[in-house]
């Protein structure tokens, strides 16, 4: 007997049920699975848009919003050189392709001695003002997380209300779930000395949002 | 630590002794005579930030109502959502492990590691690894371990363990930092915080950067898609998933939850209860190895999923602490915690749920005092995002103590006394009487006794002095006027 | 109305305080009730129950259930022995099936004293008056099992005189524990500490609350700190009108 099934064993054993899993067992879980019930959360009385902006601000993120995708590259070196940041930065293609002028951008993933890393998101949150994104081939991790200042690149219409609500539209849109899921909301913090906050710990000393209204 | 029990001091990096007997009342007496753990703990207001957490959730009380029921129904068929989860991350591509004991924790990741020619380790944050000793047994086998945790780096480096299970170093001050990193890493000594946490950053960036392997823990794992989740907000999660080529997770059998709703549910709880945020910085979750076209991401992904004691628990009055979390509301607002700090807890898991979980893993008789360690203030039990009735489990392991002959003879004998006593109410009359007097004479003008024998009360107060007569005679008294 | 209500004193109270049994008392006869007091009473059970001798609490919880079954309310000016009988005798009876009822009666019909006179009695006007500034510690029992928290404020809020300067962690354990206080007396004491600094803080000239043990514990402490003016009043003493009748500070 392996020490699965001896730790499985032990479970079934002390649950009073059988020696295996029985089919009607077995359809419990995925009839739930299939249902998917959502556990009781708070009321959400507030509109996205605004919740969204006021989340992020609390999660210590900076934000700002565009009429379109193409005024993204100015505001983003707008933020730069307000911040006095390198205008060098690295970005998923979908953000490279951009027509980038007073800054160099790369479409590569991050290496450790990146700055500036810019990025699109999958959806993000409003209830907390969170920026949700999913691993892949052209929508690499490492770019919301090695460089010390990361940009993201927000569409209206992709922030929904709650984590509930984005588990649900991903559902609709991928079939698999991709290596990774992240779910950012704010720049990288600690309080392990002493108890006081310190921003940038591991991760990005600064997230800034940029919301694209159309 | 510079007090002789500290675990730092005489078993570097071993953490507490689980097979040896916890001397709690030793270990809590050196840390309220310790200056520097006493600053640490006034500091220390983890329960406040939780206060103003939780003032946006008008429906808390429904919440945790619901969080509880979500775990329990983890709990009441386990080993099939344990199934569900194993095929769906196997088809991922996930190697799933099975630990029946901490030997096996240890040996399990060992082996991963040889069989992949690591040199370096790096770690986020694991308790169950804590349980395990696991650093120690990586270190036996020739290879190097990083803690990148800030908290859990910084007790490495001084050779202890976690005194929290979300705070692993509040009982050192910037200063103990101070040394440690001039000493460690060669540096210039500073002890400003923001700059012992870009120092951290700068040289645990080039272990991220340089490990072959990463160890986490796992806040969590989903049985509908085979995925685990790391909560964290330095990053350090996303970092050691990230960058080395092997990822190995470490986590309890009792910690998967059926669904993303599930999950979803239960994080507004986790984050408000552990530090007042209405969600941590990173949410990772996890799903096998790095795909076809993946610029990041570990070659190979493994779960060891742990049982060490915790199927004993189900089926038991002891099952419903395993729907903790792990999030230390418990601990943060337990003055008893609040006082003695974690190391006197002995073990891994401090406060009401270590109080509660030592016992259980390493032995009713191996932490005989830990049980008794509590007012039973049950402000634990109302703060529990998933309703732990701590207090009540408390209570519980005290029954079975004395139900296994294992509490003093002299408390046995004193609690039978004054039963016996209470049943008797005209004995009882004369005694009480005999007491009142005797304390009242005691106490003298000032009204007050400063000493009395056994000490345990007199030690740190005094004890104000009986009226003289006791309520019953004084009523007998006054109906036959 | 005439209820009649049977009075727990507890046993801390018969022993070390008789004036808050009469306090109890006097008020609970200001509502209008009927008051017997079970001569043979003695203690719930709690010590026992706390410290995991189950059996040593089960004897008395059913020498209080059968003192008290013919009462229509039993009340005790104690939140830690009225939560003890009302939160806890259900479970603590639980094997013995003979007495689940009873237990469940008994449960129903316990209060705590505040609660009482608020919820059941709705005392509207106290004999008590007392110029000077308190500040009120609430009990964890009281408060945690039974939920006493707003009673003893707007009975307070009726004494002419009274002024309340609530502590800044009014929720925050003493550090009592009943045998908790002598088993890991240090560790106690230090909580105390706390509760004592904060009581202070507020400059009350007295900490009032519905515990005797928590009032040991803390008059205790404060008085080994050097403090000897901050008086320490049961909610039933200043309730009822503090009378020096015994020294009484």
């Amino acid at each position: 007997m392996s020490a699965r099934d001896r730790i499985l064993g032990r479970i079934r054993a002390a649950r009073g049920a059988g020696v295996s899993v029985t089919d009607a067992e077995r359809a419990t879980v995925e009839n739930f699975i299939r249902e998917k019930p959502r556990g009781v959360g708070p009321a959400m009385p507030w509109e996205i848009g605004p919740r969204f902006r006021e989340q992020c601000i609390k999660m210590a993120s900076t934000y700002d919003e565009v009429a379109t995708r193409a005024d993204v590259p100015e505001a983003v070196e707008r933020y730069l050189r307000e911040k006095a940041l390198p205008l060098t930065a690295v970005a998923w293609p979908e953000i490279a392709s951009l027509p980038w002028a007073g800054i160099k951008v790369e479409g590569r993933p991050a290496r450790g001695d990146d700055l500036v890393g810019i990025t699109g998101v999958h959806l993000a949150i409003a209830e907390t003002g969170t920026l949700m994104f999913l691993s892949g081939a052209e929508t690499y991790a490492a770019t919301s997380l090695l460089p010390e200042t990361h940009i993201a690149v927000v569409p209206a219409s992709r922030i929904v209300a709650s984590m509930e609500d984005a588990w649900a539209q991903t559902r609709e849109e991928v079939s698999d779930l991709p290596r990774a899921v992240n779910f950012v909301s704010g720049p990288s913090r600690t309080a392990d000395i002493e108890g006081v906050l310190q921003i940038g710990a591991h991760g990005p000393f600064r997230v800034h949002v940029i919301v694209v209204a159309g | 630590m510079t007090t002789p029990h500290a675990s730092g001091a005489s078993t570097p990096n071993t953490g507490a002794r689980p097979h040896s007997t916890i001397s709690f009342k030793d270990r809590a007496h050196d840390r309220l005579n310790d200056a520097k753990v006493q600053r640490a703990m006034r500091n220390f207001n983890l329960a406040g930030a939780r206060a103003r957490g939780v003032l946006d959730l008008e429906n808390l009380e429904d919440i945790r109502t619901s969080a509880a029921a979500i775990r329990d129904r983890s709990l009441a068929m386990l080993d099939v959502w344990l199934e569900r989860f194993e095929r769906e991350a196997t088809r991922r591509g996930v190697t799933v492990h099975w630990a029946e004991s901490h030997d096996d924790i240890n040996r399990i990741t060992v082996e991963i590691a040889k069989a992949n020619g690591v040199k370096k380790v790096i770690k986020s944050k694991s308790m169950v690894s804590e349980e395990s000793h696991l650093n120690a047994a990586i270190e036996a086998a020739g290879m190097k371990v990083v803690e990148t945790d800030l908290g859990e780096y910084i007790v490495q480096l001084a050779g202890e363990t976690p005194s929290h299970i979300i705070a692993p170093a509040i009982h050192k001050n910037r200063d103990d930092v101070a040394d440690l990193f001039h000493e460690h890493h060669k540096t210039p000594r500073n002890n400003d915080p923001a700059v012992l946490t870009m120092e951290a950053r700068k040289f645990l960036r080039e272990h991220f950067l340089s490990a072959d392997m990463g160890i986490t823990g796992g806040n969590f794992l989903i049985a509908e898609t085979g995925s685990l989740v790391l909560v964290t907000n330095e990053g350090n999660g996303r970092m050691t998933t990230t960058m080395p080529r092997i990822h190995v997770a470490i986590t309890g059998i009792e910690k998967v939850l059926g669904t993303m709703e599930d999950l979803s549910c239960i994080l507004r709880l986790l984050t408000r209860s552990a530090t007042g945020q209405s969600i941590s910085n990173y949410i990772t979750v996890n799903t096998g190895p790095k795909q076809a076209g993946d610029s990041d991401g570990p070659e190979q992904m493994h779960v060891i999923i742990v049982d060490a004691g915790r199927a004993r628990l189900l089926g038991t009055d002891m099952q419903e602490a395993l729907r903790c979390i792990r999030c230390g509301a418990c601990m943060n607002h337990c003055p008893v915690y609040q006082n003695i700090g974690g190391h006197a807890y002995g073990w891994v898991y401090p406060g009401p749920i270590g109080s509660v979980l030592t016992p259980n893993y390493i032995g009713l008789e191996k932490a005989l005092d830990l049980p008794h360690a509590a007012t039973l203030c049950n402000q634990c039990g109302v703060v529990c995002p998933v309703k732990i009735p701590l207090p009540e489990l408390m209570r519980k392991l005290r029954e079975k103590q004395t139900e296994r002959g294992l509490r003093p003879w002299q408390e046995r004998t004193g609690l039978r006394l004054w039963s016996w006593l209470a049943q008797r109410p005209s004995l009882y009359g004369l005694a009480t009487r005999v007491a009142a007097r005797l304390g009242k004479s005691v106490g003298g003008a000032e009204r007050t006794i400063h000493r009395l024998p056994g000490k345990g009360w007199t030690e740190g107060r005094d004890m104000p002095a009986p009226q003289g007569k006791t309520f019953r005679e004084l009523y007998a008294e006054r109906n036959r006027k | 109305m005439f209820l009649k209500v049977g009075l727990f004193v507890t046993c801390l109270v018969d022993l070390m305080r008789p004036r808050i049994g009469f306090a109890a008392l006097k008020l609970l006869e200001s509502a209008g009730c009927e008051v017997v007091v079970p001569e043979a009473q003695t203690c719930c059970g709690q010590p026992g129950y706390n410290s995991g001798d189950r059996p040593a609490a089960q004897a008395l919880a059913l020498k209080v259930l059968r003192e008290f079954d013919d009462c229509d309310y039993v009340v005790s000016p104690s939140g830690s022995c009225g939560g003890m009988i009302r939160a806890h005798y259900v479970e603590l009876l639980a094997e013995l099936p003979q007495h689940a009822d009873a237990a469940r009666r008994l449960a129903a019909k316990t209060y705590e004293l505040t609660d009482f006179l608020v919820n059941v009695a709705k005392l509207e006007v106290v004999p008590g008056r007392f110029p000077g500034t308190i500040t009120y510690h609430d009990s964890c029992s009281g408060l945690r099992e039974l939920g006493v928290k707003t009673q003893p404020r707007a009975l307070l809020a009726k004494v002419p005189g009274l002024e309340l300067k609530e502590m800044a962690t009014p929720e925050y354990c003493c550090g009592f524990g009943g045998t908790f206080s002598v088993k890991y007396g240090e560790i106690s004491s230090r909580i105390a500490e706390r509760k004592c600094e904060d009581i202070t803080t507020t400059g009350a000239d007295a900490v009032v609350l519905g515990d005797l043990g928590c009032m040991l514990n803390i008059e205790g402490r404060l008085r080994r700190r050097g403090d000897s003016h901050t008086r320490v009043y049961h909610v039933a003493e200043v309730l009822a009108g503090v009378e020096d009748t015994d020294g009484n500070r």
